[in-house]
C-alpha cells in the first residue's frame, strides 16, 4: 500500500460524498439507540406506559360537554403520545451528539474531508428515522387497542410525515445545545422543558379545555398546530388549513433550531477544541 | 460492631450522599423541580376533569398534590439507586462491602439519606401549591404527608438499590424510575376510583400505593384527617418498605462474593 | 493492475514537485487567559520521513498536532501539510492526511468493522472499494476475528490498532499519530512500531508525538524535542545525543591490578576524570568498542573487575536544554527547578472503622 495522491473532486462529487456520510451517520444514530436500551426507554417505553395510564386515568374526559367528537379517548391521545416520543427522541439525539463531542468521536468527523454540517445533519437524519419509527409504533399500538384512523392510509402517511419532520425540527434544538455546551448532562437537563412545552399545548387535552394560562399559551404554541396535524387524520380528516398550519409551524421551529445549530457549530469550530 | 460505630457509619454515608448534591448542584435541580413542573402541567392540562359528574372536588390542584409529593419521593429514591450503580461500576462500593459495617447498617445509611432528601422537592411543591391556592391540610394533615413522603422515599430507595445490586450498571436507571412512576400513577392519581376506566380501575383498587395516596389526600381534599382514613396508607407503606428492605438486604448479602 | 499503474503514474507526477510533507513557521496557539500552548514552532518534515515530537505532558505536542490536522486554528504563524495551507486549504489537507489521535476517538457501541467502513465513507471511497480496503486493513492489523465485536469489548492494544487501521483506509500521504503507544503493554507497543516502520517503507510520511524516549529513539529519522510550547532541540537521535556527550566506559580495576593504563586507553578515546576510583574513557562507537578495549587491557596485564557503559540518552538532551527530566517529570535534574507536585486526589469519605 503506497500513499495515493488525492485530487480535488468537483462539487457534484462532494455533494454525493456528503450525502453518503449523512446517510452513514444517520444509520449509526439509529443503531446506537437500539444497542443501548436506556436510550430506547424514553423514546418508546415511557411514552407507551404513560399513554396507557393517562388514557385509562382521564378517559372519562370524553363525557365533558366541550370535548370534541371522538371515537374514544385513545383516538385523541394517540397524537400526543407520538409527539411526546418524537420530542424525546430529538432530545436523546442531542445527548448522543454531546457524547460524541465528549469522547472525541466528533474529531474523526472534523478531520475528514466532509462538510462540518454533516455532523448535525447525520444526527438529525437518524432522529427523523426514529421519529418515523415511533409514529409507526403508536399507530400499530393504537389500532391494536381499538383506535380507528378515520382518514385511512393517506392519514397514516400524513402522520408519519409530520412526526418525522418534527423530529428534525425539534432535534435541532438538542443539537444546538449539545454543540454549544459540549456536555451530555446539560442536554439531559432539557428533559423537563420538553414536558413543559407539551403541557402548554393540546398534546394531552383539547386546547379549549385547558386551564389558564396554559389555554392561551397553547393557542399560540406552534406545537399545537403540529399536534393537530397528527391528530386530525385519526379523529376526522386533515383539512388543507390544518395541513398548512402544521407544516408552517414545523418550518418555523426548524428554521430557528437549525439556525441555532449552525451558529453553535461555527462557534465551536472557530474557538477550537 | 458497637451501636456508636453503626451510627457513625450511617452518618458518614448520609453525609457523602449530601456531598453529591453539593458538588454538582446543577445536576440536582432537574430532580428537585421536575415534580413541581409536572404538578403545574398536569393540573393545567387535566384541571377540567373536576367538571365530571362524580368528581366532587373544587380544586384539581389540591387533588394532585399527593401524587406529585410521592413522585418527588420516587425520583429521589431512584436517584439513590443510580448513584449506587455508579459507585459499583467505579469500585467504591467494594470498599464499603469489605468494611466490617453490618449490611443492614450500610443499607440504612444509603436509604436514610433518600428519605430525608425527599423532603426537598416536597417543600418546593408545597410552597408553589399553597401559593396557587391549594387547600391547607392543617398541621396534622401536613405531618401525615411528611411521614408518608419520607416513607415513600425509603421505599423507592430500597427498590432502586435492589435493582442496582442486581444489574450493577447505571443503564438500569430507567427500570428504577419507571417502576416507581407506574406504581404511583396506577392509583387514584388522575381521578377517583369510580371514574377510572377499564383495567386501571381494578389495578388502582388493589394497588397498596392507592392507600398511601388517599391517606395524604384527606388533608388537602374532602372532609379532613381521620384515623380511618390514615391507617390503611401507613400500614400499606410500612409493609411495602419492610418487604423491599428485605429484598435489598438479600441483594446486598448476595453481592458479597 | 491497470488501476495500480494509473495510480503510480499519477502519484509520481503530482508528488515529484513536493519534497516537504509538513511545514510550519512560527506556529502559535494561544488559549483564553493568555496561555500559549504552542509558542512559535518551526518545522520542516521531508516526504518519507518519520519525525517524532518528543516532550512531557503539557508540552504542546497534542495542540501542535491538532493544528496540523486542521482541528484547531493557529492563532499565529502558518503551516502547510502535503503542500496545502492548513487554514486556507483545510479540505485538501484533510484529503491527504490520516489521523490517529491520543483519545482514540472510538464509539464503544460500534463494531470494529463498522467503524473502519464509516471512515471509508468519510473519505468518499466507493462502497465496494471501501469494504475491500476495510477488510484488508483489519487483516493487516490482526483484527479480522474481532472485527464484528463491539469496540467496547476491545483491549487498549486492539483499540489502537483499529484506530491506526482506520487512519490508513484512504492511503494518506501523511500519517499523524498522537502518542500511539501510551498505556500499551510492550508486546502491543512493538506491534505498532513494526507497523509504522512498514508504512514508512511504503512511502508514508509519519509525524508522531510521544513521551517515550525509546519510541523516538527507535522509530524516528529525526526528533524534535518540545518543552513548554517551544522546540528546544531538533535533529537525528544520534546527532542529538552526540551533542550532549559521547558514550563513556567506566572500568573498575580489580584489587592488586596495575593501575597505569593511560597509554592503553588513550588509543580508544579521550580519558575523562576518574569516578569513584573507576577509570573513565570516552568510546565514540559505544558498545561496539568495548571488546577491543578489554583485549588491550588484557594484553597490558591489567585486571578488570567490572565494566559499565554509559550512553547519553534523549533524556540527557532534554535535561541539558530544560533543566528537567523527560520521563518521571516530577523529579528535577540535579540543581534544576522545583518539581510540580501532582494535585492531591479528592478521596471520597470512607466508613469509619472501630
Amino acid at each position: 500500500m503506497s500513499p495515493r495522491s488525492a485530487s480535488e473532486p468537483g462539487p457534484a462529487a462532494r455533494l454525493l460524498a456528503n450525502l453518503r456520510v449523512i446517510g452513514a451517520l444517520g444509520r449509526r444514530s439509529v443503531a446506537q439507540t437500539f444497542r443501548r436500551p436506556q436510550l430506547m426507554a424514553p423514546i418508546l417505553i415511557f411514552p407507551t406506559i404513560l399513554l396507557a395510564i393517562q388514557t385509562a386515568g382521564a378517559g372519562r374526559a370524553v363525557d365533558l360537554p366541550q370535548f370534541p367528537e371522538v371515537n374514544g379517548f385513545l383516538d385523541f391521545m394517540l397524537a400526543g403520545a407520538m409527539i411526546q416520543a418524537t420530542l424525546l427522541a430529538g432530545n436523546s439525539g442531542g445527548i448522543a451528539l454531546a457524547v460524541d463531542l465528549e469522547i472525541g468521536f466528533a474529531d474523526r468527523l472534523f478531520a475528514a474531508p466532509v462538510s462540518r454540517y454533516s455532523i448535525i445533519l447525520g444526527r438529525l437524519a437518524g432522529t427523523a428515522a426514529l421519529g418515523a419509527l415511533t409514529a409507526v409504533w403508536f399507530i400499530v399500538i393504537g389500532l391494536a387497542f381499538g383506535a380507528t384512523i378515520e382518514q385511512g392510509v393517506p392519514g397514516v402517511v400524513m402522520m408519519i410525515l409530520f412526526v418525522s419532520l418534527s423530529a428534525i425540527a425539534f432535534g435541532g434544538i438538542g443539537a444546538a445545545v449539545a454543540l454549544r455546551s459540549g456536555s451530555a448532562s446539560v442536554v439531559q437537563g432539557l428533559f423537563p422543558i420538553v414536558f413543559v412545552i407539551l403541557f402548554l399545548s393540546n398534546a394531552f387535552f383539547p386546547a379549549n379545555l385547558l386551564l389558564e394560562p396554559a389555554k392561551t399559551i397553547a393557542e399560540y404554541n406552534p406545537l399545537t398546530f403540529i399536534v393537530d396535524g397528527v391528530r386530525e387524520p385519526v379523529v376526522g380528516s386533515l383539512t388543507p388549513a390544518s395541513f398548512a398550519e402544521a407544516l408552517g409551524s414545523i418550518a418555523l421551529v426548524g428554521a430557528i433550531s437549525l439556525g441555532l445549530s449552525a451558529l453553535a457549530l461555527r462557534r465551536r469550530v472557530r474557538l477550537g477544541g | 460492631m458497637s451501636p456508636a460505630a453503626d451510627i457513625a457509619t450511617i452518618r458518614a454515608l448520609v453525609r457523602r450522599a449530601a456531598n453529591e448534591i453539593l458538588r454538582v448542584p446543577g445536576a440536582a435541580i432537574p430532580g428537585v423541580l421536575a415534580p413541581t413542573i409536572f404538578f403545574l402541567g398536569l393540573s393545567a392540562v387535566f384541571g377540567n376533569l373536576i367538571e365530571l359528574r362524580g368528581f366532587d372536588v373544587d380544586s384539581y390542584l389540591s387533588w394532585l398534590i399527593p401524587i406529585s409529593l410521592l413522585q418527588g419521593a420516587g425520583f429521589t429514591g431512584a436517584a439513590t439507586g443510580v448513584n449506587l450503580a455508579r459507585d459499583i461500576e467505579q469500585g467504591w462500593f467494594d470498599r464499603l462491602l469489605v468494611s466490617p459495617a453490618p449490611r443492614p447498617v450500610l443499607l440504612a445509611g444509603l436509604v436514610l439519606s433518600a428519605s430525608l432528601r425527599s423532603l426537598i422537592p416536597a417543600a418546593v411543591l408545597l410552597t408553589v401549591g399553597f401559593a396557587l391556592g391549594a387547600h391547607w391540610p392543617g398541621l396534622l394533615g401536613l405531618a401525615i404527608a411528611v411521614l408518608l413522603v419520607m416513607g415513600m422515599g425509603t421505599l423507592a430507595a430500597c427498590w432502586s438499590v435492589t435493582v442496582a445490586l442486581r444489574f450493577k450498571s447505571q443503564s438500569a436507571a430507567p427500570l428504577m424510575q419507571a417502576v416507581m412512576l407506574v406504581a404511583i400513577l396506577t392509583t387514584t392519581a388522575y381521578a377517583p376510583l369510580e371514574l377510572l376506566t377499564g383495567w386501571l380501575q381494578e389495578v388502582a383498587r388493589y394497588n397498596p400505593i392507592t392507600q398511601v395516596v388517599d391517606a395524604i389526600r384527606q388533608g388537602f381534599v374532602g372532609e379532613g384527617v381521620t384515623l380511618a382514613g390514615t391507617w390503611p396508607g401507613v400500614v400499606a407503606l410500612a409493609a411495602l418498605v419492610a418487604a423491599l428492605a428485605a429484598l435489598a438486604l438479600r441483594g446486598m448479602r448476595r453481592t458479597a462474593y | 493492475m491497470w488501476r495500480h499503474l494509473r495510480r503510480a503514474l499519477k502519484s509520481s507526477a503530482l508528488q515529484s514537485g513536493r519534497v516537504t510533507a509538513i511545514e510550519a513557521r512560527a506556529l502559535e496557539r494561544e488559549f483564553e487567559g493568555g496561555i500559549r500552548a504552542v509558542d512559535g514552532v518551526d518545522l520542516r518534515v521531508a516526504k518519507g520521513e518519520i519525525y517524532a515530537f518528543l516532550g512531557p505532558n503539557g508540552a504542546g505536542k497534542t495542540t501542535t498536532v491538532r493544528m496540523l490536522t486542521t482541528l484547531l486554528r493557529p492563532t499565529g504563524g502558518e503551516a502547510a501539510v502535503a503542500g496545502h495551507d492548513v487554514v486556507a486549504d483545510a479540505g485538501e489537507v484533510r484529503r491527504s492526511i490520516g489521523v490517529a489521535l491520543q483519545e482514540a476517538a472510538l464509539d464503544p457501541l460500534m463494531t470494529g468493522r463498522e467503524l473502519i467502513r464509516l471512515q471509508a465513507t468519510l473519505h468518499a471511497l466507493p462502497a465496494a472499494e471501501g469494504r475491500a480496503r476495510s477488510d484488508e486493513l483489519l487483516r493487516r492489523v490482526g483484527l479480522s476475528e474481532a472485527a464484528d465485536r463491539r469496540i467496547g469489548t476491545y483491549s487498549g492494544g486492539m483499540r489502537r490498532r483499529l484506530d491506526l487501521a482506520s487512519a490508513l483506509v484512504h492511503e494518506p500521504e501523511v500519517l499523524f499519530l498522537d502518542e500511539p503507544t501510551t498505556g500499551l503493554d510492550p508486546v502491543s507497543r512493538k506491534a505498532i512500531w513494526e507497523e509504522v516502520v512498514k508504512l514508512n517503507r511504503e512511502g508514508t510520511t509519519v509525524f508522531l508525538t510521544t513521551q517515550y524516549l525509546e519510541e523516538a529513539d527507535q522509530l524516528a529519522d529525526r526528533v524534535g524535542i518540545i518543552s513548554a510550547g517551544r522546540l528546544v532541540a531538533e535533529g537525528t537521535p544520534a546527532a542529538l545525543k552526540a551533542e550532549v556527550g559521547l558514550p563513556r566506559l567506566e572500568i573498575t580495576l580489580a584489587e592488586g591490578s596495575p593501575t597505569d593504563c593511560a597509554h592503553v586507553l588513550s588509543r580508544f578515546g579521550e580519558q575523562l576524570p576518574a569516578k569513584d576510583g573507576a577509570l573513565v574513557v570516552e568510546l565514540p562507537q559505544g558498545a561496539a568498542g568495548i571488546a577491543p578495549v578489554v583485549r588491550a587491557l588484557d594484553e597490558a596485564g591489567v585486571l578488570v573487575e567490572s565494566l559499565d557503559l554509559h550512553e547519553p540518552s534523549l533524556d540527557d538532551v532534554f535535561v541539558e536544554q530544560t533543566g528537567r527530566h523527560l520521563e518521571g517529570a516530577e523529579q528535577p535534574a540535579a540543581g534544576g527547578a522545583e518539581p510540580v507536585a501532582p494535585p492531591a486526589a479528592g478521596e471520597p469519605e470512607a466508613a469509619p472503622r472501630t
